[in-house]
């Protein structure tokens, strides 16, 4: 009934929106990466011919990131911090996604809407809630020190390692929860009664049959929260600003607003979204297989 | 359907797995799900709610309660959110940003979507590919690509205003798209060819029968899209150029680095009642247009798939 | 089991999905072949003139204390005798708490055009912005030490002083043709400083003015963990650690010293949790630091805008390295190259150096002293202005004289030095 054009016509605007707005500045970031600089300012002079491009660059931040060299230990941490808010956020993501997903009943609704609201709450705003309450006369050391847990207030804001994963697990645990919902939530209740129909205990369907069924949606989850977790500089800046907690974004943000080298910020920036292709490329050859397997079984 | 291979299925089980299913179900019994849950619900929200509570506060401390005063909001002719310049102008630059986010970024992304959605031919699947990816892009990469281009490309652009809004924009596009495209699933074709039959030309299969029913979700899309463009902080601080330019949660993380007062905390919860406020629209919109479709199997489908599109 | 229609629909856009990245990942993969056949080069511009001497950005000679630059002009000032512009913006590019704003809004409200103030976090990340475009600021605060790479890069524009009549009236004589800017040919001074360490009396035990190198407390700072601080200013925080060493050569370009004081600096995480900002005229007052290296206005500014109630101004406490050892400096004011209005810009810097708007913006808010004669650093203290167990923070003519440690300029590579090495520090790799 409509015409072949129709269809590309309508999604032409914002592809080409896309394109120029997406695409060509990362395009704009590896010709910079791939530039030269300007001696004086040591702005960047960025190299659009693929043919011209200077490697120096690239391989200065690569070689910063060698072992024992400067980036190294940002690096490490960085890999370090995401590690484990990653492993503290499925840790409690986990129990509360199953929870909702499966046992919820009349409250379930209410459950949802309490676990979608922080996503609508300003992430910084949940930062500086946190930040009002570490504070040296916040409520949790007032807490700590009253019930004798601490013989005296905590600097909680001081440069802690702690703090920070702490903050990452709750800056990013919603975006967690809700893919480990939805995969939870598909979970056909017929697997599970056939699983315990053939005699299996509810700990072994959990492992079973539960876990295995998740495992999309754990890797999902995983990943939505990884990728802007590496790129996250604010969250180190607002609850500890001190130098030996500070992520790999803290560094392209120095070079980028402080460093006034921008260029070893845009190399940093494509050595970043390398290493980010390919964690998302491993995910997608993950799913890939689980999905064969799922065709096949 | 064998049941006999689901649960034979794939399980290699770690210690690591099993340690962590020892944990959440140590008794076999919802319970300790239960309180589980709600303490993270408690951990979730009570700190926001904490931090609204001493934008109330009628001393200059974040910390210690020393009475109810509206003074952060309007009553301070110094640095209540209302007086203080910087505080107000960041309010209205949000407003700006996300008022100009929704009217740009709205139809373009319907279009998009109900152009992805049936377009079948060469160069369907890249543009796809493309409209997701700004969702696994972490803002940082874009930050950077777009200051550049801004100011090495586009330099009659520069960063600022316009900028910022192009930022938004760009990243806007997807959320529209994918909750766009999960109404369309669900409505499929079968109106539109029910008009077509009917004799409608296709002009009219569009705008008298498609465009009325995805009504629900153009809405629900522009409450998104407010709400994370007023959420928004990465792109706009680093496109912004300078006081003028900076929107809300900029000077939310400025305040927080430096010495808040609790005149952020106000500043953070009108932007948080907005951005509820927005949400909560959208969504009551949404339900009651689809009130006719709410039957008990559709319901389940949908709320899935809901779940699913913001996840 | 069948699936529900939308499931389905969903799975079939995953996999394209994925297909698609998988074959963007290989082609992706395969451009590095091509990457080793292209160039490879990193190296700044070189750094000797003609004369074999180091030159500084843009071939400008290094100026020091003892050697007078004169900047030259990259364009023709504006001429005299214009009408200022009116209507429109005007803004400031200054560090966050560093000028009045009341005497800005004054300014504006007179000329009829709206006032903008735009900060910046440091020197550094100023220039930054303003040389990236970022940022189209009128006038800029400037330091010494970067006014080559501004000049050089034709960030800021050479002045008429026909229009500040201000300068040669009531500025210091020594200031009015400085040694960095002979003539005054882009900047006029706005403030002067020394930097050392300030901290709070009632929290820090130790008498840092009597220790035997008092820049060594941060190294002994372990039981104020957490509340540690210092500049984030590339070079005075590797200074400091030169000049703990007993270094006085803050301009140096030995890679050697330099790392070494990197190394000192790295040590201070283990220590104390160092933290780096430029918030201590704040931060030291509130509490939420007790130690941090500061600037000789930030306690004045303390104790003027920042004391809560309750502290007594005692608790402020501030020192400096005797003369000869300590760093000073004087800020100053330029109009950048991307300003609208040139003539206005030349009336605010009169403006700032007019005795009474420089009086109030040093001892209503700033706390840091304008080189103006008639402000008579003798008199600080006796007058009030300055708290008596605070008068080390103020500094005179002789201060700043031929043989006065000041950062200056660097050579393209030396300034590459110095910033990577900041950027290790900031990095804690």
């Amino acid at each position: 009934m409509y015409r072949r054009w129709l269809w590309p016509g309508f999604a032409f605007p914002g592809i080409v929106w896309l394109i120029i707005l997406f695409v060509v500045p990362f395009y704009a970031v590896v010709a910079v990466a791939f530039g030269t600089v300007d001696p004086v300012l040591l702005q960047p002079v960025p190299l659009w011919n693929p043919l011209e491009w200077n490697v120096g660059w690239i391989l200065e931040v690569l070689g910063r990131l060698a072992p024992g060299a400067e980036f190294f230990g940002v690096a490490v941490r960085t890999i370090v911090y995401v590690g484990i808010a990653l492993f503290l956020s499925l840790l409690i993501g986990y129990p509360v996604a199953y929870y909702i997903a499966r046992h919820a009943g009349r409250t379930k609704t209410l459950l949802l809407i309490l676990l979608i609201a922080p996503l609508w709450i300003n992430y910084l705003m949940r930062m500086l809630a946190w930040v009002n309450l570490l504070a040296p006369d916040g409520y949790v050391n007032r807490f700590l020190t009253f019930t004798h847990v601490l013989p005296e207030p905590r600097d909680w804001l001081g440069g802690r390692a702690s703090t920070v994963i702490l903050a990452l697990v709750y800056g990013y645990i919603p975006f967690m929860i809700l893919p480990l919902y939805a995969a939870l939530d598909r979970i056909d209740r017929s697997h599970l009664e056939a699983a315990r129909d053939l005699g299996a205990s509810r700990l072994s369907t959990f492992f079973h049959v539960t876990l295995p069924l998740s495992k999309t949606g754990i890797l999902g989850g995983a990943v939505l929260i990884a990728l802007p977790m590496f790129g996250d500089y604010y969250t180190p800046n607002v609850v500890s600003g001190a130098p030996q907690t500070s992520m790999i974004g803290n560094q392209i943000d120095f070079y980028f607003h402080y460093g006034g080298q921008p260029t070893i910020g845009a190399a940093l920036t494509v050595v970043l979204a390398a290493f980010l292709t390919v964690l998302m490329a491993y995910y997608l050859w993950t799913i890939h297989k689980a999905s064969q397997e799922a065709r096949t079984a | 359907m064998s049941t006999a291979s689901e649960v034979q299925a794939p399980a290699r089980l770690t210690a690591w797995s099993r340690s962590r299913g020892w944990l959440t179900n140590p008794w076999g019994r919802p319970r300790f799900l239960v309180l589980f849950t709600w303490a993270y619900m408690i951990w979730a929200l009570v700190p926001v709610l904490i931090a609204v509570q001493f934008s109330f506060n009628d001393s200059r401390s974040r910390t210690v309660w020393q009475g109810f005063s509206t003074r952060w909001y309007w009553g301070d002719p110094v640095d209540s959110v209302w007086h203080d310049p910087s505080l107000r102008n960041a309010l209205v630059q949000s407003l700006k940003l996300a008022t100009a986010d929704v009217l740009i970024a709205t139809p373009i992304g319907v279009l998009l979507a109900i152009g992805l959605a049936r377009w079948t031919g060469w160069g369907s699947r890249p543009s796809n590919f493309l409209m997701l990816f700004p969702l696994v892009t972490p803002e940082i990469v874009m930050g950077v690509s777009l200051l550049l281009l801004f100011t090495n490309v586009f330099t009659f652009v520069g960063t600022g205003t316009p900028a910022q809004i192009l930022g938004h924009v760009t990243f806007s596009i997807s959320y529209v798209v994918v909750i766009v495209r999960g109404r369309l699933f669900s409505i499929g074709r079968q109106y539109e060819e029910a008009a077509a039959d009917l004799g409608a030309s296709p002009t009219v299969a569009l705008t008298r029968v498609l465009l009325p029913l995805l009504t629900p979700a153009i809405i629900a899309s522009a409450a998104v899209v407010f709400a994370i463009s007023i959420d928004d902080f990465v792109i706009s601080q680093w496109l912004s150029s300078g006081g003028a330019t900076d929107t809300v949660p900029i000077q939310i993380y400025a305040a927080t680095r430096a010495a808040p007062l609790p005149s952020t905390n106000a500043i953070a919860t009108v932007m948080m009642v907005l951005t509820l406020v927005s949400v909560t629209a959208g969504y009551l919109v949404w339900r009651a247009f689809t009130r006719g479709e709410r039957r008990p199997e559709r319901k389940a489908a949908e709320e899935a798939g809901a779940a699913l599109q913001m996840g | 089991m069948t699936r529900h229609p939308k499931e389905r629909l969903d799975y079939l856009s995953r996999r394209d999905f994925l297909l698609r990245t998988a074959g963007a990942a290989t082609a992706l993969s395969g451009a590095s072949g091509i990457l080793a056949a292209c160039s490879s080069e990193t190296t700044a511009e070189t750094t000797t003139g003609a004369s074999g001497e180091p030159v500084g950005p843009g071939g400008l000679p290094l100026a020091r204390p003892d050697k007078r630059v004169t900047m030259p002009l990259w364009e023709d000032p504006i001429e005299s005798g214009l009408e200022p512009e009116r209507g429109g913006t005007f803004t400031v590019f200054n560090y966050p708490a560093y000028l009045y704003k009341k005497l800005l809004n004054e300014f504006c409200e007179k000329y009829d055009v709206e006032p903008q103030y735009t900060p910046f976090d440091n020197i550094s990340s100023g220039i930054q912005r303003l040389a990236s475009g970022a940022v189209t600021p009128d006038v800029m605060e400037m330091t010494p030490d970067n006014l080559s790479r501004a000049v050089a890069g034709e960030l800021i524009k050479p002045l008429n002083l026909d229009y500040i009549p201000n300068l040669q009236k009531n500025v210091w004589p020594d200031l009015v043709s400085p040694f960095y800017d002979v003539d005054s040919h882009y900047t006029v001074p706005y403030t002067i400083y020394a930097t050392g360490i300030a901290w709070r009396t009632d929290k820090v035990k130790e008498d840092i003015a009597a220790m035997a190198q008092p820049w060594d407390i941060f190294w002994e700072a372990d039981a104020y963990r957490g509340k540690v601080g210092l500049l984030s200013e590339e070079r005075e925080t590797i200074g400091m650690a030169l000049l703990r060493r007993g270094i006085l050569d803050i301009n140096t370009e030995d890679t050697q010293l330099i790392d070494r004081a990197v190394a000192d600096l790295k040590q201070l995480y283990d220590v104390c949790n160092i933290k780096v900002d430029d918030i201590q005229y704040q931060a030291i007052p509130e509490g939420t630091s007790w130690l941090h290296q500061a600037w000789s206005g930030d306690m004045i500014a303390g104790y003027i805008y920042y004391l809560p109630k309750g502290t007594p101004a005692t608790a402020l406490g501030f020192w400096s390295p005797e003369k000869g050892k300590v760093p000073v400096q004087n800020d100053c004011w330029s109009i950048c190259a991307t300003t609208k209005k040139p003539v206005l810009s030349h009336l605010w810097l009169n403006y700032i150096l007019d005795n009474g708007v420089a009086y109030s913006n040093f001892v209503d808010f700033n706390g840091y002293q304008p080189p103006l004669n008639e402000i008579d650093p003798s008199t600080l203290v006796s007058k009030g202005v300055v708290p008596e167990h605070l008068a080390n923070s103020v500094l005179t003519n002789d201060d700043l004289g031929r043989d006065s440690l000041q950062y200056g300029t660097l050579t393209a590579r030396g300034q590459q030095i110095w910033q990577d090495a900041y950027s290790s520090f900031t990095a804690a790799g």
